[in-house]
């Protein structure tokens, strides 16, 4: 019996070595730091506020009670032109992350174990995508108990905004954009996708990933912006309680605009 | 979707072939051979014993609702294929779900969209709908997995069917999933017809020639659904419930609904997405007199000047004869999906 029980410890042994010593061999890259940053114009976000101390392209003030979204499907151009893809797992345990602005650590995605080399650009989606909702339960930041699915129109919602306005005739001044809407179907066209994949340069600037550095990219979301883009000019005076796909479509078309990388630390 | 078809058959095919003892439970999912290949994603979660068991219990545990007090089965009963013989409208739950009739809960594994405007787009996401009951869910499915971690005996089911020390939402989806896709009704009298173990009778087979030239468009292939959404003219107006449009925000949609299977429809009762009717000589009557036109009433129902089916007092007795035989007794006493906490 001890005799079995020895030879089956050495066995566990060795798998853990084995599962130790490749891990090894896969990490000869580095980390790198992708940091979301939320602001309103040239303010730093703050939620919460008593008062109302942002104005938008209308001249109608606000504040905001909550700000989120999902980043997902992380691709980083190095300098060669190579792109590392971040891992991306059917069940939503793997390269999903949620961005909440009252959560200090979800502003940070740490991404491992990348290859060596000078970045310049990285490309990432804001939403979930229809490939990923279509796998059925998730998990990880896509547990549907975090409050960000729908359930009479299923999927995610991709970037919500909250907050209040005096301009907003909704009850409580409150407006709400929650942008979500990932179907397809090649037989109805009308389902409105607005799932946002788009590249951010760092604009001459890399980040150089090595065994002793971890640069961190410096990413801004701007609220105004968010209000204010190619897709639509909100006033919060009409229509400020948005919750299905097509309500959402115009403002979903300013969230490309609203996302800058600022600049890096190098280390 | 053809492709996860295809790679759901290969992962099936090969699980069975990987397995070292030759699969005997009955709690492997069985493909009925006439029906459309299943569309679920079992790759990433297939049936298991434990499963399927750990989803029949909360199916039938009001634990689920926000109160404790009404239990999926309340609104999904089996002895009539899991559909509410009760409520026009269901009871209980506000909003979204309030001002429908509770379909049948069967062969889910093989329909793509779910709810009678298609909403929802997988098997795994329908239950979420009910435990919320808000429009919006807030932090409820997060109360429910609580209130699962501090039960008695959940922990040990949910372990023994995830092997898991955690309880998460996605296993008790997971689990419901894995019962619901359990429910196959395939043991019908038709069905015994079609595979040769059986005859119908005169007025069946009848029914059935009626049936394949005037329903069988709409009500496809042996699951009795094309799976699409249409109009079949029960209203000139959508004020009431948009249907389809609801989801794809889409005046062509308005008043469109699913296309229901028509299996177990003897037991179905009351019939339609408000529940309108409570006797398919009703909903005959106005298959053939009552359509009502509007924009987006079905073609196949406006054949000219004249709207609907024309069918003869005594074609409808013959149809009425065949739908009965898509009843399946086999289904509805079936013990692996009766209440588990009555022995
Ligand atoms: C208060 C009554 C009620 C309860 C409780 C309830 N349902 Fe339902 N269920 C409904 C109604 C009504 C619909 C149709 C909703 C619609 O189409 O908008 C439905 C639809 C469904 C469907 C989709 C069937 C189809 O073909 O589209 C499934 C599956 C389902 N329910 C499973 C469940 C499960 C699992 C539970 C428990 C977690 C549950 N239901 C609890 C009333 C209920
Ligand atoms: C144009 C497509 C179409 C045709 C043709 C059609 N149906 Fe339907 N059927 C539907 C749709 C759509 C519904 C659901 C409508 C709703 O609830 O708003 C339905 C509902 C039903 C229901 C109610 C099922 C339930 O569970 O509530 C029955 C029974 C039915 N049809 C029988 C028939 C029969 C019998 C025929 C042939 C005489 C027929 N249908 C022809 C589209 C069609």
């Amino acid at each position: 019996m001890k005799k079995i029980f020895s030879i089956l410890s050495i066995a566990i042994l060795f798998v853990f070595f084995s599962a130790c010593s490749d891990d090894e061999v896969g990490s000869s890259g580095s980390t790198l730091v992708l940091e979301f940053d939320n602001v309103v114009g040239t303010s730093n976000l703050v939620l919460n506020t008593t008062d109302q101390p942002y104005t938008n392209d209308h001249e109608e003030a606000f504040n905001v009670t909550w700000l989120t979204y999902y980043v997902s499907n992380i691709k980083l151009k190095r300098e060669d032109g190579t792109i590392y893809e971040d891992a991306v797992k059917s069940d939503g345990s793997a390269g999903y992350y949620l961005i909440d602005e009252a959560d200090v650590e979800s502003r940070e995605i740490t991404l491992k174990n990348i290859p060596a080399g000078n970045y310049t650009e990285v490309t990432f989606t804001i939403g979930v995508d229809a490939s990923q909702v279509d796998q059925g339960a998730q998990t990880g930041a896509l547990d549907p108990a975090k409050g960000l699915f729908w359930t009479w129109n299923s999927g995610y919602i991709f970037m919500a905004i909250q907050g209040t306005s005096p301009a907003c005739t909704e009850e409580g001044n409150e407006f709400a954009y929650h942008v979500g809407g990932y179907k397809e179907d090649p037989e109805n066209d009308n389902l409105i996708n607005n799932i946002k994949t788009f590249t951010l340069s760092f604009k001459g600037d890399s980040a150089p990933v090595k065994a002793s550095h971890e640069p961190q990219v410096h990413i801004i979301f701007d609220v105004l912006k968010f209000f204010k883009g190619t897709g639509a000019n909100i006033s919060f005076a009409s229509n400020a309680q948005r919750h299905t796909p097509k309500a959402c479509e115009d403002i979903a078309g300013n969230i490309e605009g609203a996302f800058v990388v600022d600049h890096i630390h190098a280390d | 979707m053809r492709f996860t078809t295809v790679l759901t058959l290969i992962l099936l095919v090969s699980g069975c072939t990987d397995d070292v003892e030759p699969v005997k439970n009955s709690y492997a999912f069985e493909m009925p051979a006439n029906f459309p290949a299943p569309v679920y994603t079992f790759g990433n979660n297939p049936v298991s014993r434990a499963g399927a068991e750990l989803g029949q219990m909360l199916f039938y545990d009001p634990v689920l609702s926000l109160d404790s007090s009404i239990a999926c089965a309340n609104c999904h009963q089996q002895a009539v294929a899991f559909s509410d013989p009760v409520h026009r409208f269901s009871r209980g739950v506000d909003d979204a779900v309030g001002f429908r009739n509770a379909p049948a809960i069967q062969n889910m594994a093989f329909q793509n969209n779910f709810f009678w405007d298609g909403g929802v787009k997988h098997l795994d996401f329908v239950p979420i709908n009910a435990v919320t009951s808000k429009i919006e869910m807030a932090e409820t499915l997060d109360q429910v997995v609580q209130k699962l971690k501090r039960s008695k005996f959940y922990p040990e089911k949910f372990r023994s069917a995830f092997q898991e020390d955690q309880i998460t939402s996605q296993q008790m989806l997971y689990a419901l999933s894995q019962f619901m896709n359990l429910m196959v009704s395939a043991n019908s009298k038709y069905d015994q017809y079609v595979r040769k173990e059986t005859d119908l009778t005169k007025e069946e087979t009848e029914g059935l020639e009626i049936f394949e030239a005037h329903c069988r468009t709409c009500h496809a292939t042996d699951l009795f659904t094309d799976d699409s959404f249409r109009n079949n003219g029960l209203d000139a107006g959508f004020e009431k419930d948009a249907g389809r449009e609801r989801i794809t925000e889409f005046s062509g949609d308005r008043g469109k609904f699913k296309v229901p299977s028509l299996r177990n429809v003897d037991l179905t009762s009351p019939y339609m997405h408000d529940g309108r009717f409570n006797t398919l000589q009703q909903v005959l009557d106005h298959y053939s007199n009552m359509v009502k036109d509007s924009e987006t009433l079905d073609p196949l129902l406006k054949q000219g000047e004249s709207l609907g089916i024309v069918l003869s007092a005594e074609e409808k007795v013959k149809l009425i004869a065949f739908l009965k035989t898509l009843s399946d007794e086999t289904f509805t006493h079936d013990k692996r999906f009766a209440n588990p906490f009555i022995k």
